[in-house]
C-alpha cells in the first residue's frame, strides 16, 4: 500500500523522548532526543513538519525523516526545500530512505532509532472497510513499540495544546499515563488538565446496591466516587504538577466513550491514554476501549505505551 | 377476548400482593444476615407454596392459589414475563469490554469452570439417570443439561459479594466478574441448543441447524443489532422522555427479540438475554438507565419469579437427601476445581486461583431459571430440581465467608 494514499496517516513523525524515571519519588522528564518523520509528500506534510519542529524545539530533540519508497533526486530536492522553508536545523535532522511495506519499515525505523514516541497525522473519519481491514496509521499505532502522538489537524503554525484530558481510569498502565500526561502538560504549558475516571460497571454495582436501604445505597454511590478520587490522588502524590490547573472528574460510563464525549464537550486539544495490550481482529468486530477512541478520534491523541 | 371476572381479579391481585409482601419481608431478613435477597425470595415461595402453607393451612393455600384456574393462567403470564426480564438484565450485566479487557485469563477460568462440571455432571447423570431423576427417554440431552445446570455462575450474586468484600475492582474481582459473564453467554448458548433439541426431538431442525441458527442470531445481534441500537438509542435519549422512553422501548425490544427466538425455535429467554447483551454493550445506554432497569426488574419481577418456584414445587415431599447430596458435592467440587485449574493453566498465582474458584462457584440466579425451565420441559424430576435450588442456596450463602477467608490466605 502506498502510504501517500492512506487516509490515516500520510506522515509519521517519530519522537525520541526521554523516559520518565522515578527517582526517590520524584519524576524526571528527560527531553525528547530524536524526532523522525515518515514522509509521503502530500498536502499535509508541511503542517506535520511544522508540528514536529515545535516538538523538537520544545523537547530539545533530533529529527529523523523517513521516506518509505524509492529515493529520487526530485524527492530529495523537494524535501530539502521543505526543510529550509520550515526552518529545521539540518544538523539535528537525519534522513532515512527505506523500501518495503510502510508499516513494517516504519516500525523497524522506530526500533532502530530506539524511539519511544511516534507522532502520526490522522483523519477523523474512516470508511467501514478501512476500519475493519485496518489502515496504515492504525496498524502503526497498534504495533508501535513506543508511544504514539496522533494529530488530527496538524497546522503549519503549530497546534496549541491548551486543554488536556488524561485517562485516569483504573488500569495497570494508568500511573504511567498520568505521569506522562502531567509532564507533557507542564512542558507545553497547558492551561487546563482534566483527569477523567470511570467507575467500572457502575450500573451493575448500583443495581446490586438497590437491595440496600436508601442511605446505604447513597453511601455506596459516594464511596464509588470517592474511591476513584483517592486512586488518582494517590498517584498524584509522586508527581509534581507545578502550576497546572488540575481537575479530577469521575464518570459512570465506559472510559473510552466517556473520554471521547468529554473531549468533544470541552473541545480538548489533547487526550492522553495508555495502551498496554495488542489489539486483534476481534477487537475490531467488538470494538472497545482504545478501538472506540481510534474510531471516533475526538481530538489529538497521545497513546502512552510501557 | 375472555377476561377475568370480579373474583378472579381479586384473586390475582391478592396473589401478587402476598408474593411481593412476603418476598420483601424475607429479603429484608436475608439482608440482615448479609445474604442475597434471592434466598429470602425462595424461602417466601416455600412458605406460600404447598410445602408450608399448603401443608399446614390447606384452605388458605387453596383460596390463594387453587381456587381460580383463570387467575393461575394470568399469574403464569406474569411469571413468564418475569423470566424474560430476568434474562434481559442478566444480558445487560454482561459487559463485553470488561470481558475483552480481562482477555485469556478470564476465558480460561470460565471455560474450565464449565467443562469440568459439564463432563462430571453428564457422566453422573448418564450413569445413574433413574437415581438422579433425569429424563431417561432423553438421556443425552437431560444429562448434558444436568452438567450445564451445575456449571453456571451467579453473576449478580458474586458481584454483590465482591462489592461487600471490597474485591470488586481488584484483579481477582474483575477476573471473576469477566469469567461469570463468559459463563453466562456460553451457558445460555448451550442451554438454548440443548433445549431446542429436546423440545423438537426428531421433528425439529436437528443439531447443526439449531447450533448454526443460535450462533448466527447471537453474532448478528451483537454486530448488526448493536449497530442499529447505537443509531436508535441516541435519538431516543434526545427526543423522548427520559427515562420513560428508554424504559418502555428497551422492554419492547426485549419482548420482540424474545418472541423472535421463540418463533425460530430457540427459547424466548435466549432472545431476551442476547438483546440484553447487545443493549448493555451499547455506549448509548447510560449506566443510570442500567441502574433503573436493575432496580425495576430486581425488585418487582425477580421476586415474582423466585417465589413462583416454591409455589410449583413441594420441598418436603420432593426432597431426596441422596440426590441433594450428589448435586451439592458434584456441583461445588467440580465448579471450584474447574475454575481453580483454569486459573493455574492461565498462569494465575495459586491464591488468586483459589479466590477465582470460590467466586465462580457462587450461584443463585440464572442456574435456578435454567433448572425451572428444564423441570417444566420434563428434562429433570422435581427432586433433582430441588437439589439444584438447594445447591444455589448453599453456594450463594457460603461464597461470602469463603471468599473472605480465601483473600487472607497465605499461600
Amino acid at each position: 500500500m502506498d502510504i501517500a494514499r492512506d487516509k490515516w496517516s500520510c506522515y509519521i513523525i517519530i519522537v525520541q523522548t526521554g523516559k520518565i524515571r522515578l527517582f526517590k519519588g520524584h519524576s524526571i522528564l528527560k527531553m525528547y532526543k530524536k524526532v523522525a518523520l515518515a514522509i509521503a509528500f502530500s498536502p499535509r506534510m508541511e503542517a506535520l513538519i511544522s508540528e514536529s519542529k515545535r516538538l523538537v524545539q520544545l523537547f530539545g530533540s533530533d529529527l529523523i525523516l523517513i521516506h518509505i519508497g524509492k529515493k529520487t533526486d526530485e524527492l530529495e530536492t523537494e524535501l530539502d526545500e521543505i526543510i529550509i522553508k520550515t526552518g529545521l536545523d539540518k544538523l539535528k535532522t537525519k534522513l532515512i530512505w527505506k523500501e518495503g511495506k510502510p508499516v513494517k519499515m516504519i516500525i523497524e525505523a522506530c526500533k532502530e532509532e530506539n524511539a519511544d514516541l511516534l507522532v502520526a497525522g490522522a483523519l477523523k473519519r474512516e470508511g467501514f472497510l478501512t476500519y475493519y481491514m485496518g489502515s496504515v496509521g492504525r496498524k502503526i499505532i497498534r504495533k508501535a513499540p513506543c508511544s504514539v502522538l496522533t494529530l488530527i489537524e496538524p497546522r503549519v503554525g503549530s497546534t496549541i495544546f491548551e486543554k488536556i484530558v488524561i485517562n485516569g481510569t483504573q488500569l495497570e498502565i494508568t500511573p504511567n499515563v498520568i505521569e506522562v500526561g502531567i509532564n507533557f502538560s507542564k512542558k507545553i504549558k497547558a492551561e487546563q488538565v482534566h483527569i477523567l475516571n470511570e467507575i467500572k460497571m457502575y450500573g451493575l454495582q448500583m443495581g446490586t446496591a438497590s437491595e440496600d436501604s436508601e442511605e446505604e445505597a447513597s453511601q455506596t454511590r459516594r464511596q464509588l466516587v470517592q474511591n476513584e478520587m483517592e486512586y488518582v490522588q494517590e498517584i498524584m502524590k509522586n508527581i509534581d504538577a507545578g502550576d497546572l490547573k488540575l481537575n479530577i472528574k469521575v464518570t459512570g460510563g465506559r472510559w473510552a466513550v466517556e473520554l471521547a464525549r468529554f473531549c468533544e464537550k470541552i473541545e480538548a486539544d489533547l487526550l492522553v491514554v495508555g495502551d498496554d495490550h495488542k489489539l486483534n481482529f476481534f477487537d475490531r468486530i467488538f470494538p472497545h476501549d482504545l478501538e472506540d477512541l481510534l474510531s471516533t478520534l475526538p481530538c489529538n491523541l497521545l497513546i502512552v505505551k510501557n | 377476548m375472555d377476561t377475568l371476572d370480579h373474583k378472579e381479579v381479586i384473586n390475582l391481585l391478592l396473589q401478587l400482593s402476598s408474593i411481593l409482601i412476603l418476598a420483601r419481608v424475607l429479603a429484608e431478613l436475608a439482608r440482615k444476615f448479609k445474604q442475597p435477597a434471592v434466598i429470602g425470595e425462595i424461602f417466601a415461595g416455600i412458605i406460600l407454596g404447598p410445602t408450608i402453607l399448603g401443608n399446614f393451612f390447606p384452605g388458605a393455600h387453596e383460596y390463594l392459589f387453587g381456587a381460580h384456574e383463570m387467575t393461575n393462567i394470568a399469574f403464569d403470564g406474569f411469571v413468564q414475563i418475569s423470566v424474560v426480564l430476568l434474562l434481559f438484565i442478566a444480558g445487560l450485566e454482561v459487559e463485553l469490554h470488561i470481558v475483552w479487557s480481562q482477555g485469556k485469563k478470564a476465558l480460561y477460568i470460565a471455560v474450565a469452570s464449565m467443562i469440568l462440571p459439564i463432563i462430571a455432571g453428564f457422566v453422573v447423570a448418564y450413569a445413574f439417570p433413574e437415581f438422579l431423576g433425569v429424563n431417561i427417554n432423553d438421556r443425552i440431552v437431560a444429562s448434558t443439561f444436568f452438567g450445564l445446570a451445575i456449571s453456571i455462575t451467579g453473576l449478580a450474586i458474586v458481584a454483590r459479594i465482591l462489592m461487600d468484600l471490597n474485591l470488586f475492582k481488584t484483579s481477582s474481582g474483575l477476573l471473576i466478574i469477566a469469567g461469570a459473564m463468559i459463563v453466562d453467554v456460553i451457558g445460555w448458548l448451550i442451554f438454548s441448543v440443548i433445549l431446542s433439541l429436546s423440545e423438537s426431538g426428531s421433528d425439529g431442525l436437528g443439531v447443526w441447524p439449531t447450533i448454526g441458527l443460535t450462533l448466527l442470531f447471537t453474532l448478528v445481534m451483537l454486530t448488526v443489532g448493536k449497530g442499529l441500537i447505537n443509531r436508535v438509542l441516541p435519538w431516543i435519549n434526545k427526543k423522548m422522555a427520559w427515562p420513560g422512553g428508554l424504559l418502555s422501548l428497551s422492554l419492547a425490544l426485549c419482548f420482540l427479540a424474545a418472541s423472535f427466538t421463540e418463533f425460530i425455535g430457540i427459547h424466548a429467554i435466549f432472545g431476551a438475554f442476547i438483546i440484553g447483551v447487545a443493549l448493555g454493550d451499547s455506549e448509548y445506554l447510560t449506566e443510570k438507565a442500567k441502574e433503573i432497569l436493575h432496580q425495576f426488574i430486581n425488585n418487582i419481577f425477580a421476586p415474582i419469579f423466585f417465589v413462583s418456584i416454591g409455589l410449583k414445587v413441594n420441598f418436603i415431599t420432593g426432597f431426596d437427601p441422596g440426590i441433594v447430596g450428589v448435586v451439592i458435592i458434584v456441583g461445588l467440587v467440580t465448579k471450584y476445581y474447574g475454575a481453580y485449574f483454569g486459573g493455574r493453566l492461565a498462569g494465575i498465582p495459586r491464591k488468586e486461583s483459589i479466590v477465582a474458584g470460590i467466586g465462580m462457584s457462587t450461584r443463585g440466579s440464572m442456574d435456578i431459571v435454567l433448572g425451572l425451565i428444564a423441570l417444566e420441559t420434563g428434562l429433570v424430576s422435581e427432586p433433582l430440581f430441588i437439589g439444584l435450588v438447594i445447591l444455589a442456596i448453599i453456594a450463594s450463602m457460603s461464597a461470602g465467608p469463603l471468599l473472605g477467608w480465601a483473600r487472607n490466605l497465605k499461600v
